[in-house]
């Protein structure tokens, strides 16, 4: 295929480096590698969040975070992160909010155990409330890389590693600033003789994941929107998937059409309702705004202020404070998780 | 005539120049409460796409605060996720993409990803293109949201997000390889823009009453054109402004205030 560039130069200010087309995480070759190597047994693969943190988790590695925004985000999986440490991480993400600034606030009051050194995405913030100070923080300041594509490009990305294929031809991009900073490429597609903008695969090392519920295989269901989890979750070639219910894999063998991650993709499994919390999961639970707002109001006034005092106390409190995910539910509150569970509406869900 | 504000008189344009039995690509806030109001006056066949992977969901708990809140997945007929949602935009299944940003340009290329000149160290960094640059490559028609600030309406963006007509030159977007065919409404408190079919270059449609053409202009950075027979935007009325109000029953996005 011919490179082309689509001229587009000069339009705006931007002054940028080239990047030079890399993988920030394994290459297609090594992930395939890597799952030819494993057991595709049916077996019992549920663990604590602790053990499977412990077991995947490593400095260095491309960190792919599930959910959307607000949404089924994986949030007592990075939380664990945060717990056990991880430095120079590449995080790779269509959209986040909560759990990509919590692993930048963690790096803010302690880079000797988390710390990140990159980031592909294409969307960092808390949309209605607000702007990501965490993230306005490290990137004015030149602390992290980041890599920018469209939430299409991060997702179609992923779904191209999931399927085994080094890129994947897109209709995005071109035409903008991205297709000069980011690491895709234009070429003349070799069928219609036209512009067609390619994407690298994204294989994470380690995918987090929180789905609606799971065999105690892993094979898991999704409902409400999928975002990108089930493109996330087989890119990755670890997989950690928390489950807010663990159904019987009679279940699953009932309704094979809605199991959206099958068990092969999964790693490590763990059953934990509220794993998305605050975020939402659909059927379950809405999100928790005033939680949100408060960790973010954190991260604001350190911005801002240049004191950290109140970042420390939200990680001293909600993530150092408490020894178990439970703890940090019982001081969240039953009556916040009531309140939460009421803004759902009870959406039809199918766990038997 | 009841009192409106800047805000609703957006969300009320952003309904009238969606058409019916069309299916809309929406962005969070603003776009949403616009749709809907579209669908309970003129356009009942209006459907709407939320990234996160929804098509034509029934908003019954309200206002999605997000375009991947758990709202607004409820009870839609069809919901997969950021792929399938973008993929049919991409085969064209999107008839109008409604973005926002922080600026455009004359040719209606929008930036949300930063302010500054070097991409390694912005002066000020955004949350980033989301949805939008792929909304704007490939749903057939653009529709950007906008305050009328002269710092928003600039000569050359700090970075260009969201592709519009380029540099203006007619193949900008086939050599872009998108499928769109582009910028098509701009809308703001105070004026409505189209884009000359010929240039590519934004235009003044419409004024709000009160408001000249020349007002306009003053807060332009690039020279618009202005032809002879820019009309007045139509107002919304108390019925518009109820039905407004309703759909944003929590005032999450009506209620706001633009930034001084």
């Amino acid at each position: 295929m011919k490179k082309v560039g689509s001229d587009i130069r000069k339009i705006s200010k931007i002054r940028y480096q080239e990047k030079v087309p890399e993988y920030w995480g394994p290459t297609p070759d090594e992930a395939r590698k890597i799952m030819v190597k494993k057991s595709k047994a049916l077996k019992d693969k549920r663990t604590s969040l602790k053990e499977a943190v412990q077991k995947h988790v490593k400095d260095g590695i491309n960190l792919g975070i599930g959910g959307f925004v607000n949404t089924r985000v994986p949030f007592a999986a990075v939380r664990e992160v945060v717990r056990h440490g991880a430095r120079n991480l590449t995080l790779s993400f269509q959209s986040n909010s909560i759990c990509v600034e919590l692993l930048a606030g963690a790096m803010i009051l302690d880079p000797d155990r988390v710390s990140i050194k990159r980031a592909e995405f294409a969307w960092w913030g808390y949309e209605i409330i607000g702007i990501a100070p965490l993230l306005r923080y490290l990137t004015t300041n030149g602390l992290i890389e980041v890599d920018d594509y469209t939430n299409y490009g991060m997702s179609v990305r992923f779904k191209a590693a999931a399927m085994g294929i080094p890129f994947i031809p897109v209709r995005d991009h071109g035409g903008s600033d991205m297709e000069l900073v980011n690491k895709g490429q234009m070429v003349e597609c070799p069928y219609t003789g036209r512009n067609t903008y390619l994407l690298p695969a994204c294989h994470p090392d380690v995918g987090l994941v929180h789905v609606s519920a799971a065999d105690q295989n892993g094979n898991s269901r999704i409902f409400g929107a999928l975002c990108t989890c089930p493109e996330i979750a087989m890119a990755s070639t670890y997989t950690i998937v928390t489950a807010e219910r663990i159904i019987p894999e009679e279940n699953i063998r009932n309704f094979p059409n809605l199991t959206e991650v099958p068990h092969p993709a999964v790693d490590s499994l763990v059953e934990r309702s509220y794993g998305a919390y605050p975020g939402a999961c659909y059927g379950f639970h809405w999100f928790d705004m005033e939680h949100i707002k408060m960790f973010r109001a954190a991260g604001e006034d350190f911005r801002m202020t240049g004191d950290k005092t109140m970042l420390k106390k939200y990680y001293d409190e909600y993530v150092f404070g408490c020894e178990d995910y439970d703890d940090f539910l019982e001081k969240v509150s039953y009556k916040t998780l009531s309140k939460v569970n009421k803004l759902d509406g009870g959406q039809p869900i199918i766990l038997t | 005539m009841t009192e409106y504000s800047h805000v609703e008189m957006i969300a009320f344009t952003g309904s009238r120049v969606l058409e019916d039995e069309t299916i809309v690509f929406v962005g969070t806030g603003l776009p949403i409460v616009s749709a809907v109001h579209a669908q309970y006056t003129h356009a009942p066949g209006l459907l709407m796409i939320y990234e996160a992977g929804s098509l034509a969901p029934i908003l019954d708990m309200g206002m999605p605060l997000s375009v991947g809140d758990t709202r607004a997945a409820r009870r839609a007929t069809f919901l997969k996720g950021l792929c399938g949602a973008f993929e049919l935009t991409q085969r064209g299944y999107a008839d109008y993409a409604f973005i926002g940003g922080a600026q455009i340009d004359m040719y209606g290329n929008v930036c949300s990803t930063l302010q500054g000149e070097e991409y390694g160290k912005p002066r000020v960094r955004f949350p980033g293109s989301g949805g939008a640059g792929a909304m704007a490559a490939n749903c057939e028609r653009t529709i950007a949201i906008m305050a009328l600030e002269k710092r928003r309406f600039v000569k050359q963006l700090d970075f260009v997000t969201s592709i519009g007509f380029g540099d203006g030159s007619p193949d900008y977007r086939e050599k872009a390889g998108v499928m769109g065919s582009g910028p098509y409404r701009v809308i703001t408190n105070q004026a409505l823009f189209g884009f000359d079919e010929e240039t590519r270059r934004m235009k003044l449609l419409e004024v709000k009453p009160g408001v000249t053409p020349e007002d306009v202009q003053e807060l332009v950075e690039f020279e618009l054109i202005i032809p002879d027979d820019v009309k007045e935007m139509a107002e919304p009325t108390e019925e518009d402004l109820r039905l407004l109000r309703e759909i944003d029953s929590e005032g999450y996005f009506l209620k706001r205030q633009f930034k001084k």
